[in-house]
């Protein structure tokens, strides 16, 4: 297909010069397609304009949003994990939780399955020149289950509840450093602007479904969730029984497409043995998370489809910078060397996961530099840099880790590949609250362990993996790692609006951390969803969310 | 006899109380604290000091023990600190489901069990006896989940026949409850029928080996009237301490069952206080397990010492 140059320089028109670059990029073929898509819904472009851009650069126009439409009218009953509390949008914290959560309650934009961030209660956003704030035009005629017009005043108080100290808010790790409180200031009824602490490239994730505390709510609220349940989405609350279960009904009022289904069903259970067997048994229609070693006899099932969603989710083996046996970088890169990452994906992971490189640049995220060679298993490599760094005779040190999901397995495995490099590894896997702690150097397992695995959730961008656990100053740094250089890298990477230049800052980090490899990256695996066959138009997210307003069942 | 049971109860109550002092200084001891158990690992501290500020967890232990064990025993076992919400609902709730399955269990382990072990003694070394003793033998020592799994896995998932959680619909009567409590209570049979049929059938054959059954079969004494009148009697007796006891293990021990039957008891309750160091639920699910126990170790004690004059005679000298 031929480049249309009077329409692209019709619509360069009205850009701003990010855009235009971005443009740019596409019609060179410095960017691709996808990576443009995905970077242009992060700065506010519509998905029809940047169908039009596509269609005008010749590369084909979007791929159609509309679903094959089901029967209206089904009941949908959904497995899920226990919510771990009671559900409150500011401290909620856990899978089960903050789906039921979901259910009810919006997000100004939602991080979909593709990372594109799509618009939900805002209508579109853009950055000033730098990156310092963000503006928000929020969408019109939305209603709460409760009756009153969703406006700017309630997203600023959603917001800024979060982002308070003083309110336990489990999103305070990710706004700071970001956005404080009266941080958020409403233009007029239907704009908000973010005025952010630094420049931020990537901050519509941060008040997206990716950070799955920011649902807005009235301003009013006060406490006590459980009580109302009041949102803006497309279901309203039925019941909820804590422990038990919850159901929900279609929303008539939606300010949207009206739901299909009739009912959503959703039954909370402690373990995933029972809830395979449910799915089974015919009992409900979908499990909403399923890990795969949990699930190996799903993944086979005909009865059973798996939704797989690329997710950057993983597990984080730290190796401690500031003490011996790991002071040597040459020691860390040979435990690196000494790991099979083919194996990982293919035996552990039955192929549900893409191997990762020592750094949090998963191959999912448009920024990564896909240049930078894949780190493979070797071994001779590794003993020279055994020998080079006087440890050739090995040594012996306890790798502490915690008992979930697939990490008590991956841990067994590198002690038997750094066996090869003369490395005796003792395992000490702990309960997760013995693992965790109180989470803050001095009083935890994770923190202070010489050598630790520790599980990450996914995000649709790297910032938080960049800072939390890396930089110098990080909360969550148990890799005690301190280097001026990366600490600059990953701010220019994070105040970055345009995604060549975020490219650039992300080669460069993921060649120093390849040299330095302060944990290592082996995997990024797949979020599974099971649904039993003729469940049609489910929409998970790697978040563990479950968009379920066009779900039908045949 | 009065001097009896007040003894009895008084040595109950000690035992509560120390049972209490040591649930809350073990739940002291699990790592982590409240807050961060609530809000996760990746949670600012902020927020986490806020949460347990909130909860009045760092407030010092005596404080907190006084203020819990003093509102346990006017009747207000608090307020969870997961769910923000009194706790006596949920607690009662889930006794009162755990019962529902311990006395299913119950009824149709009690009299099958007892009669397997009389059988078995009185053909004692026969076929039948080996026959009930070993099956009753293996079939003990298969963990719940095990059964628990496969009985599934045939009624539930192939066959179809009977649900595979045993959390019945809203507003169920008592034979769709029963019919939702099939499964979940049949590990529960298999782990108990052995024990209880092993207990009646030693009892019996120390019963029929003694004196008085000898002297009443030698008195002339129909066979059926000396089963009945004076061995059963006599037979019976440890199987009672038993079955006491298991009622312990079957009001907060099916953490197993009641997690993979997705069943709501209170075993299932107190293993999720512990994970979410929920205090004040763990605390008092333990304690009133523990008053569970301790009633029907007194009901067990009560029952014996009518049976059997000699204990009640013997410790009121």
């Amino acid at each position: 297909m031929s480049k249309n140059y009077r329409i692209l320089d019709l619509i360069r028109r009205n850009r701003s010069p990010l855009e235009n670059h971005l443009i740019d990029g596409l019609v060179d073929g410095r960017i691709s397609r996808r990576d443009f898509i995905r970077h242009g819904s992060l700065l506010g472009l519509s998905l029809p304009l940047l169908g039009g851009i596509t269609t005008a650069a010749g590369l084909g126009g979007m791929p159609s949003l509309a679903r094959a439409q089901g029967a209206p009218g089904a009941t949908i009953r959904v497995g899920s994990s226990v919510p771990a509390a009671t559900i409150d949008p500011v401290t909620i914290a856990d899978a089960g939780g903050l789906l039921i959560l979901q259910q009810v309650a919006e997000f100004l934009c939602v991080d979909g399955p593709d990372l594109v961030l799509k618009p939900a209660l805002a209508e579109s956003w853009k950055p000033n020149d730098n990156g310092t704030v963000w503006t928000f035009k929020l969408r019109k005629g939305v209603k709460f289950h409760s009756g009153g017009e969703m406006k700017a005043d309630d997203v600023v108080a959603s917001i800024d509840r979060l982002a308070d100290p003083a309110n336990s808010s489990n999103a305070l790790s990710v706004f700071t450093g970001i956005l404080q409180k009266g941080a958020t200031k409403k233009v007029d009824d239907y704009t908000v602007e973010f005025h952010l602490d630094a420049p931020n490239g990537n901050f519509p994730y941060m008040v997206s479904s990716d950070n799955y505390n920011a649902v807005i709510i009235p301003a009013s609220y006060k406490g006590d969730y459980e009580k109302s349940f009041d949102g803006t989405g497309p279901f309203k609350i039925e019941k909820y029984t804590a422990k038990v279960g919850a159901s929900f009904v279609r929303n008539e009022d939606y300010w949207g497409e009206k739901a299909l289904p009739e009912r959503t069903e959703f039954t909370f259970f402690a373990d995933m043995q029972p809830q395979i067997l449910a799915l089974q048994g015919g009992q409900i229609d979908i499990i909403n998370q399923m890990p795969v070693l949990a699930g190996v006899a799903l993944l086979n099932d005909p009865s059973v489809d798996i939704i797989s969603l690329k997710s950057v989710a993983h597990q984080q083996l730290h190796l401690r910078c500031d003490s011996d046996p790991f002071k040597d970088p040459r020691v860390r890169r040979a435990i690196a060397l000494s790991i099979d990452r083919d194996k990982l994906v293919a035996g552990l992971m039955k192929g549900r996961a893409s191997a990762g490189n020592d750094s949090p640049f998963a191959p999912a995220y448009p920024s990564t530099d896909t240049s930078v060679p894949q780190r493979k298993q070797d071994i001779a490599q590794a003993k020279q840099l055994m020998e080079a760094a006087g440890a050739g005779k090995g040594f012996k040190v306890t790798l502490t880790t915690e008992r979930y999901l697939e990490i008590p397995e991956y841990a067994q495995l590198i002690q038997n590949w750094v066996k090869e490099i003369g490395i005796e590894l003792e395992l000490n896997i702990l309960d997760q609250g013995a693992y965790y702690g109180d989470a803050v150097f001095g009083k935890s397992n994770w923190l202070d362990s010489v050598m630790g695995i520790t599980d990450y959730g996914h995000r649709g961008v790297p910032n938080v993996y960049l800072a939390a656990p890396l930089k110098s100053d990080g909360t969550w740094n148990a890799a005690h790692f301190k280097n001026k250089d990366y600490d600059t890298l990953a701010n220019s990477y994070i105040a970055a609006l345009d995604l060549e230049a975020q490219k650039a800052d992300a080669g460069k980090i993921q060649k120093l951390l390849l040299e330095e490899t302060p944990v290592i990256f082996g995997y990024f695996y797949d979020y599974l969803t099971a649904t039993a066959k003729g469940v049609a138009g489910v929409q998970p997210t790697a978040m563990s969310q479950l968009f379920l307003e066009k779900a039908s069942k045949a | 006899m009065l001097s009896f049971f007040a003894r009895r109860v008084s040595l109950s109550l000690v035992t509560l109380f120390l049972l209490s002092i040591m649930v809350f200084l073990g739940g002291q001891v699990l790592p982590g604290n409240v807050g961060r158990a609530i809000l996760g690992p990746f949670a600012d501290q902020r927020a986490v000091d806020a949460l347990n500020h909130t909860l009045g967890v760092d407030r010092p232990l005596l404080t907190q023990y006084a203020t819990w064990i003093w509102n346990f025993i006017r009747g207000d076992m608090g307020t969870s600190y997961i769910f923000r919400s009194p706790v006596a609902p949920f607690v009662i709730d889930a006794l009162g489901n755990s019962m529902k399955l311990a006395a299913v269990a119950f009824v149709l382990v009690v009299p099958i069990g007892i009669l397997g072990g009389v059988i078995a003694a009185l053909n004692l070394n026969r076929p039948l006896d080996r026959i009930i003793s070993l099956g009753g033998l293996s079939v003990t020592v298969l963990p719940e989940f095990v059964t628990g799994i496969i009985l599934i896995l045939i009624f539930g998932v192939w066959l179809r026949w009977l649900p595979i959680s045993a959390a019945w619909p809203k507003n169920a009567g008592f034979f769709t409850q029963l019919y939702y409590l099939i499964l979940p209570s049949v590990p529960l049979f298999l782990v108990l029928f052995g024990y209880i049929a092993r207990m009646a059938r030693s009892g019996m054959i120390e019963a029929l080996d003694s004196d008085y059954t000898r002297t009443a079969v030698l008195k002339g004494l129909p066979w059926r009237t000396v089963i009945w009148r004076h061995v059963l009697r006599n037979a019976l007796l440890p199987t009672i301490t038993v079955i006491a006891t298991q009622t312990g293990y079957l009001i907060g021990g099916l953490v197993v069952i009641e997690t993979l039957f997705r069943y709501q008891g209170i075993g299932s309750l107190i293993f999720t206080a512990a994970r979410g160091k929920d205090f004040p639920m763990l605390e008092s699910g333990i304690l009133t397990i523990g008053i569970v126990y301790a009633v029907a170790t007194l009901i067990a004690d009560f029952l014996y010492s009518v049976l059997n004059p000699r204990i009640r005679l013997g410790s009121d000298q």
